[in-house]
């Protein structure tokens, strides 16, 4: 059995391959983007939730946690912690950090003040309000 | 060389018409999961597909087919003139079938339906658009080889380019008759 | 030990480098490169010990060095050193391809400085302050980009990348064009120019989580999955080569087809993380279809790599290039096919999803891919830099053992983070009473304690390599 095999086949297929599926995945981001706001919780994006996702990301929050899933795998699931635990819970939580369990886990103080709490827990809370197509499978996360 | 013995058209090509027909067949296996957890939901949204412009379609791209074999075999016996003009056969089917389906998508839209609206709506969409993206994929492999033919690039000793085309087209065509039963007619 | 069938290639004209193992001069400017990577992954991995010790005794080294402040350091030590990896191997790479000299040797030197002292200065701020203090003094505010998984840089270091990589592809490019452009040499600059533009999306960070997480993946997906697999590609192609003797049209073709391969499936395949982060449900069957067939391209490296060696012309003098070419394609369609595989559709995603099981495969994915190709191309490299053909037959045998040590020791922390990974699943997410997170913690300790005493081989594997580079100099020298 003999088939031709040239390098310019190969070359065209690899070029046109990559423009066609890249076309094609731009193509779904532009339906994504165009579904979102009726999936991503948009409405309830205020101010406060703004300045929470800050807090969450300059305290590097991802680097033990996990936040839809995504982030570090070293402390609980946060996507849905505001179902979880509520609102004062958390609060209460982060303000008693660290622990100092011996050999537990331990994470650390943020200095976080009240108005800076509330603005977490609404970034929180809003993170939990994204349609997630039903994941995580329990509270647990 | 024995032409029984012979594989048409390049390797590369059909290493890629391997994956895509690989893509298609995972894309079909998950439509009839669904289906058959869904049965009322599938039968309600196949029933309003129109079955006719379906057909005329599948009928093209089987034209489109049958030309593109006469032009391999019409550069096989070095004429190529007529090869090159039954490539543009080819290419007119193609875009024939592209307008009918392109109104149906443009009616679907309108309607309001999405890749969003149901697993039905969303699989119908997934494997029609993306086969229409491979038929317009197909009608510039053709026109690419249709210009290289212009220049004289393939003769009764060299014409794997057409060849290669070939196959990508079939492969459309093959994708289609598929689908074409399994979305359109199995009910 | 057998010598080599061919002598080493002169230049057809030109002037003839001091330095008779390597074409042109400028190539060695990859050196101080290489030598930064290997730094750099030493100091990636003991973070790594100190993770794996957190795991299990939680308070070590707290407060000094918080868990997530050591996630950092060893996740941006790990592309770092790797982005060092690829830079070397482009300079030398590049050159040789373009039969010509480097177009600006000083520049690429000016440029390696820069971005050591630029990653330096960054995981020093990591350790010597808290992070919402780095947030501050570099100015986060001006332009938020902080904060997310493997974008914790400063916004003024991701500035930095940018301008590295720019004088890097500038640099690169213009070789290129002045010189002899291979198959080779433009898979690697469609690579390396991909990597600079993916890597503008770590600037788009929308108050909008959804779009945050949605173009994220655009630098981390399109990156590991799309075009990093390139550059791999290219490296590997390169290596084989050089120390299979086939012919290069061959190996090139099948470059092409593996590459095409990647794109085809890997693009969509980004799909496979738009399952749960607020993206549209048909994302499940789109990224399902397309990431079932990854490891196709990986397994076609797999097979493509081993052909080619037994199709050799040649017993080139350095075995261990060829067991790390040959280890690369192994590992990297084990760890990004196969343990890709594992989890990606989507219904056992979903019970997955953010677990060990997915540290279980970027751990062996992003060692059998990345971490080995770069090493593959610095185990062929570092002897003709250092003025001979190969390591003496002692060296080799010292490198030797530290691939099998490493490359062994990470496929075990693969295995027990796989099975901490399973039993989570089972005790947090399945059944009617599902376990907090942290009582589940609890019960896969010992898992965490085997992948801990795993990764204790794997570092010892690590120095065994450093000390294959001083192995065997007088021998080598005699040589």
């Amino acid at each position: 059995m003999s088939a031709s095999f040239t390098k310019s086949t190969a070359r065209n297929i690899f070029y046109g391959g990559a423009v066609f599926f890249f076309l094609l995945f731009l193509a779904l981001t532009v339906d994504t983007v165009q579904t979102l706001p009726k999936r991503d919780n948009r409405a309830n994006l205020t101010e406060q939730v703004a300045r929470g996702k800050k807090l969450w990301e300059v305290n590097n929050c991802i680097g033990c946690h996990t936040l839809l899933g995504e982030g570090a795998y070293f402390a609980p699931e946060l996507g849905n912690v505001y179902q979880r635990r509520g609102p004062e819970f958390i609060k209460a939580w982060i303000k008693a950090q660290p622990t100092g369990a011996p050999g537990r886990r331990q994470m650390p103080n943020f200095h976080l003040n009240d108005a800076e709490l509330d603005d977490l827990v609404a970034f929180l809370k809003y993170a939990s309000e994204i349609d997630t197509n039903k994941w995580p499978p329990n509270i647990e996360g | 060389m024995p032409r029984s013995r012979h594989v048409p058209g390049d390797l590369a090509m059909w290493l890629f018409i391997l994956a895509e027909l690989a893509v298609f067949a995972l894309f079909f296996a998950l439509y009839g999961v669904h289906r058959a957890r869904q049965p009322a939901l599938f039968a309600q949204g196949q029933a309003s597909l129109r079955l006719g412009s379906a057909l005329v379609n599948t009928l093209l791209l089987i034209a489109g087919s049958a030309a593109v074999a006469a032009s391999v075999r019409a550069f096989a016996a070095n004429q190529l003139a007529r090869g090159a003009h039954l490539l543009g056969w080819t290419w007119l089917s193609g875009a024939v079938f592209l307008l009918l389906k392109g109104e149906e998508f443009a009616h679907l839209f309108a309607a309001g339906v999405s890749l969003s609206s149901d697993d039905f709506w969303m699989f119908y969409l997934s494997l029609t658009v993306f086969h229409f993206l491979h038929v317009v994929l197909g009608m510039v492999i053709i026109v690419a080889v249709w210009l290289r033919a212009r220049r004289g690039a393939y003769g009764a000793a060299n014409h794997v380019g057409v060849e290669t085309a070939a196959a990508y087209w079939h492969m459309v065509d093959l994708v289609w008759v598929v689908l074409f039963a399994l979305v359109y007619v199995a009910r | 030990m057998s010598t080599s069938a061919k002598a080493a290639p002169r230049p057809a004209g030109g002037p003839t480098p001091a330095n008779m193992h390597i074409r042109f001069a400028s190539q060695t400017v990859a050196k101080p490169y290489f030598v930064a990577a290997i730094g750099l992954f030493v100091g990636q991995v003991i973070f790594g010990l100190i993770m794996g010790l957190q795991y299990v005794i939680g308070d070590f080294l707290f407060p000094e060095i918080p868990f997530n402040v050591a996630r950092m350091v060893h996740t941006n030590l790990l592309i770092v050193w790797l982005l060092f990896g690829f830079m070397g191997a482009g300079y030398y790479l590049i050159p040789e391809e373009s039969e010509r000299e480097l177009h600006s040797p000083l520049l690429a030197k000016i440029t390696f400085w820069v971005f050591l002292v630029a990653g330096a200065l960054t995981i020093v701020g990591y350790l010597a302050v808290p992070y919402a203090t780095l947030a501050k003094i570099t100015g986060n505010d001006l332009l938020p980009t902080m904060g997310r998984e493997f974008l914790e840089q400063p916004t003024i270091t991701k500035i930095g990348i940018v301008l590295v990589a720019l004088s890097f592809l500038f640099n690169l490019s213009m070789t290129v064009l002045k010189g002899r452009k291979t198959s080779i040499s433009l898979v690697m600059m469609l690579g390396l120019w991909g990597l600079a533009i993916f890597f503008l999306f770590s600037f788009y960070n929308p108050h909008n989580l959804v779009l945050d997480k949605y173009f994220w993946w655009w630098v981390v997906h399109l990156w590991v999955e799309g075009v990093w697999e390139l550059i791999m590609g290219a490296m590997l192609a390169f290596v084989l080569v050089k120390v299979t003797g086939v012919d290069r049209e061959i190996i090139e073709k099948w470059l092409y087809v593996i590459i095409a391969m990647t794109l085809i499936t890997g693009i969509i395949g980004t799909g496979h993380h738009y399952f749960w982060i607020g993206t549209p449900g048909y994302w499940q069957v789109w990224g399902s279809v397309f990431s079932a067939l990854e490891p196709i391209p990986f397994f076609m490296m797999t097979l493509f790599a081993f052909n080619m060696v037994n199709k050799r012309r040649r017993e080139h003098p350095n075995k261990a290039a060829v067991l790390w070419a040959l280890g690369t394609g192994v590992m990297a369609f084990l760890g990004a096919g196969v343990w890709g595989f594992l989890h990606t559709l989507a219904p056992v995603n979903y019970l997955t999803h953010g677990t060990q099981i997915t540290a279980s495969h970027g751990h062996m994915a992003f060692y059998g891919a990345y971490a080995m190709v770069v090493m593959t191309m610095i185990s062929y490299t570092m002897p003709l830099m250092r003025g001979r053909e190969a390591n003496s037959n002692g060296a080799q045998v010292v490198e030797m053992w530290a691939f099998w040590l490493m490359t062994i020791a990470m496929v075990f922390i693969t295995l027990f983070l796989t099975g901490a990974g399973i039993l989570q699943v089972w005790m947090q997410r399945m059944g009617e009473q599902p376990l907090g997170f942290m009582a589940t913690q609890d019960k896969i300790a010992f898992f965490y304690w085997l992948r801990e005493a795993a990764g204790v081989v794997f570092f010892a594997g690590l120095l065994l390599y450093i000390v294959s580079f001083f192995v065997g100099k007088r021998e080598a020298a005699r040589g």
